[in-house]
């Protein structure tokens, strides 16, 4: 008995699928690929996977983690290669191997942000935007409530990459990471629906949100989740 | 020029940020088929005309896109209904209808097929062609357009459609789908005319092209002619199909998707045509003769399809699946490979006559589910009446083996409505509610039981008449009657342990006005488009008082259709379909259920309905 921790990309048109959804494409998918997966004991036996941080919809996945638990020894190639021919297309695992470290230690997440809108965002405005000290911002809570909190406190870092002017508008890239995990989590889109507030009269037209990398904490060292 | 241009695709993934459940509209699921589409190619787009979650459940579906793909020169693909907000989106966007594969606009497609499995989806095949911005009149469609043509079930019956379609295929598609495509191949660059094509088509048989044929109509609107109006076509169109269903295409590598749709699992089509000839059904009259796939294709196809999906769960799929001859053979062979693979294997249409207790072990070795039986009238006259050859001790002694067996809900189907029907057969719904529990429960001693309590759902809908039944002569209640007949029903159960619920009585009004309908209702459904009708089958959606407005606009009344007796005699609009089973026999079936007489199964007895000249399944066995 082995736990595998994959990383994988969920890329282009996948991004619109569902973490239940995922879930149950990873299931028939290692059914499919016939790898000797270990299921739950109970009165609805299922297979023991579980991802280490679920992906919000609507969000791309570049190096993104699932944990699976398999009953006989199996390869690490060969889980790559059985599971990438019985994958659709655009979710790929791209390695598998021990899992490094606890999900539990997971604290924050990188995404590369691009907005497209009808003028001039600028770097100076998302400098000042990120350096507030203060923005409330309400938050669903697991039991269905509301709570106000401070953005800020959510922020882990922005880095501005580019800006041009295209055939829809303008395109602002920047990097920005945030915290995540089981202690304090945040989705991008809320960030995002602040500094597009923010932003006005500037109008955004569209997003794109990307996670590139998770971040965990061990002994006080930040470094990838693996 | 190319023609296939994905211009729209990154306009369309931005709509789907802003829409309710995006994934049914990203396709790329595994088993999905994805080809460089060239201009040689005959593409074919296959749109259902609801939901993908409605459409992705669909047997006929999955047969036709897997099989056509296999073909090098051809390409089909997927089209569904986008909902209510995608639809605005779309529109607001500028995006036309498109494939699910490509994200091609549906109009650049040569063929584009819809597949008419329920009328409540009328509106919804206006609205899409409008959407995809092909022309809605199939008169106002040149060379530069698509044809649009559809296949199904109500494909028999449905003149309501003929403005809009230039071709219906009449029966099964495996065949003559391929047939189409070759012939296609053929005429494009031939430098011949839309009609030329149409006319070819005609040839291959089992093809209906409306504008072949005039109607002409009597002052109180019933028809006085339907005759061919040109030479080389035939006054009526004998449906296609496949005689042996172990030579004919069975598609092993089925699409996953990636939401959960209405039949989420592999569905294993064990037979065609049903041997029972109950009165009402329709399906039982136009899929004759039954014929079986031998338990051999039936095994190897499963183990395939349960290798390719991962499908936790699989059903046999048929109709009155407890008449398959090898029944028991088919569901040990299925059992072996699945049980080990924590499969469910599930039997979806039973039949309270011939049920056993071994059956039942078998089914729920994995999971239990609830039960389902379908007694459709509440006294025994009735039943002899619509030829539902079942006991009131059949059912309660089938309850009782499923209550010892740990079941302790069953749900139990009925129709209200009903020709012949009184009050008095209202009250034995409520009736056999009552005895299923005290006769099939309560007889049990209490240490055999094993649920502590018991439920019952009684179900009813309303009677629709259908054509190609022997009720296709009969009025169908009106509304104001169907109501009080489940209100007195409601009246008369007054046990905790009965739930009761009703179908929609608009909704059946409407489903029959459009089974029954002529080509007059071509226009009331343009109407009813305007007025923003659309998935009618959606409560969410069926707004009855639009359709009304769209009769009164049409100066056309419903009831002409749905509530009138029509007498032997009449010109029928779906005359032009030729089931193989005949008029005369649908009119002696028709007397004899007036005279409460039962007619016998096609096993136990020939009743020379007509279908016997399809030379093969179980009138030959």
């Amino acid at each position: 008995m082995s736990k595998k921790r994959l990383v994988f990309s969920k890329l282009n048109m996948a991004k619109f699928i569902s973490h239940l959804d995922l879930l149950r494409c990873f299931t028939r998918a290692i059914t499919r690929a016939g790898l000797p997966v270990r299921y739950s004991n109970g009165f609805n036996p299922h297979q023991k996977i579980t991802f280490s941080l679920p992906l919000p919809v609507g969000v791309t996945g570049e190096r993104e983690c699932v944990d699976i638990d398999f009953e006989d020894a199996v390869t690490d190639g060969e889980i790559t290669d059985r599971l990438n021919r019985s994958l659709p297309p655009d979710i790929r695992i791209i390695s598998a191997g021990e899992p490094q470290h606890n999900a539990s230690a997971i604290v924050s997440a990188a995404y590369r942000i691009s907005l497209i809108s009808d003028s001039e965002i600028g770097k100076a405005a998302l400098d000042h935007f990120f350096a507030l000290p203060e923005v409330a911002i309400t938050k669903k809570t697991k039991k269905k409530g509301e709570n106000t909190v401070n953005l800020m406190d959510y922020i882990k870092g922005c880095t501005f990459v580019s800006e041009e002017q295209t055939g829809g508008g303008f395109e602002t890239q920047f990097e920005l990471i945030l915290a995540a995990g089981g202690q304090k989590n945040l989705k991008p889109e809320l960030a995002l629906n602040a500094l597009e507030e923010y932003l006005k009269p500037v109008q955004v037209l569209s997003r794109s949100v990307h996670r590139y990398r998770i971040f965990c904490e061990e002994d006080g060292v930040l470094t990838e989740f693996a | 020029m190319k023609k296939y241009s994905d211009k729209y695709k990154s306009k369309y993934e931005s709509c789907l940020s802003r829409v309710e459940k995006p994934a049914r509209y990203i396709g790329n699921e595994f088993g999905s088929v994805h080809k460089d589409i060239t201009d040689d190619m005959v593409t074919f787009a296959f749109c259902f005309p609801d939901v993908y979650e409605v459409g992705m459940s669909h047997l006929g579906m999955k047969i036709l896109y897997h099989m056509m793909n296999e073909r090098s020169d051809s390409v089909c693909e997927r089209v569904f209904a986008p909902w209510d907000d995608m639809e605005k989106e779309m529109r607001s966007a500028g995006i036309p209808l498109l494939t699910m594969e490509s994200c091609l606009p549906v109009r650049s497609f040569d063929i584009v097929g819809f597949t008419l499995q329920y009328e409540m989806s009328y509106s919804n095949i206006v609205n899409m062609l409008d959407l995809a911005e092909i022309p809605l009149m199939a008169a106002d469609r040149t060379e530069d357009d698509p044809f649009v043509c559809c296949g199904g079930p109500c494909a028999y019956h449905a003149e309501p459609l003929s403005d809009f379609v230039d071709f219906f295929i009449l029966g099964e598609g495996e065949d003559v789908n391929n047939e189409i495509l070759d012939v296609y191949k053929q005429w494009r660059g031939s430098g011949k005319d839309r009609d030329e094509f149409l006319m070819s088509l005609v040839a291959l048989g089992g093809i209906y092209v409306p504008k072949f044929y005039d109607v002409e109509f009597n002052a109180d609107n019933t028809i006085k002619r339907f005759e061919p109006n040109r030479a080389g076509i035939p006054k009526t169109v004998k449906k296609r199909i496949i005689m042996d269903l172990d030579k004919t295409f069975i598609p092993k590598q089925l699409v996953v998707p990636f939401t959960e749709t209405v039949h989420d699992r592999i569905m294993l089509e064990i037979f065609r045509g049903c041997i029972r000839g109950c009165r009402f059904c329709q399906a039982g009259y136009i899929y004759r003769p039954v014929r079986e796939r031998s338990t051999d294709t039936l095994l190897d196809t499963a183990a395939a399809c349960i290798a390719n999906t991962g499908y936790e769960e699989m059903s046999l799929s048929s109709l009155s699946t407890s008449d398959y001859t090898n029944l028991n053979e088919l569901i040990d062979g299925l059992l072996d490979m699945t049980v080990d693979k924590r499969i469910n294997l599930s039997l979806p249409s039973l039949r309270v006559d011939n049920f056993s207790m071994e059956l039942l072990e078998k089914v729920q070795k994995v999971k239990k589910s609830g039960l389902t039986f379908a007694p459709e009238a509440g006294t025994q006259r009735l039943r002899d009446v619509i030829n539902k050859n079942v006991t009131e001790d059949d059912l309660i002694r089938t309850s009782g083996i499923a209550f010892r067996g740990g079941y302790n809900r069953i749900k139990l189907y009925f129709m209200l409505g009903l020709p012949t029907e009184t009050y008095d057969d209202v009250r034995g719904i409520a009736e056999l509610g009552k005895k299923v529990i005290d006769e099939g429960f309560f007889s049990i001693p209490p240490e055999d039981r094993k649920g502590r309590s018991v439920s019952i759902t009684l179900s009813t809908s309303f009677f629709v008449p259908k054509p190609f039944t022997p009720f296709q002569w009969e009025p169908q209640d009106k509304i104001s009657e169907m109501e009080n007949k489940a209100a007195f029903l409601k009246k008369n159960i007054n046990s905790k342990k009965i739930v009761y619920n009703w179908h929609n009585s608009d909704i059946s009004l409407l489903e029959a006005v459009f089974a029954k309908g002529d080509r007059r209702l071509s226009k009331v459904l343009v109407t009813a488009h305007e007025l923003g009708c659309k998935f009618d089958g959606w409560s969410d959606f069926f707004d009855f008082d639009k359709w009304l407005e769209a009769f009164r606009i049409n100066n056309i009344d419903p009831e002409f259709y749905a509530n009138r007796r029509i007498p032997y005699d009449e010109i029928l609009p779906w005359d032009y379909a030729d089931i193989g089973v005949s008029k005369e026999f649908l009119m002696r079936e028709h007397k004899r259920a007036y005279e409460e007489k039962t007619t016998p199964d096609c096993r136990s007895a020939c009743s020379a309905c007509g279908a016997a000249e399809f030379s093969g399944g179980v009138c030959f066995e």
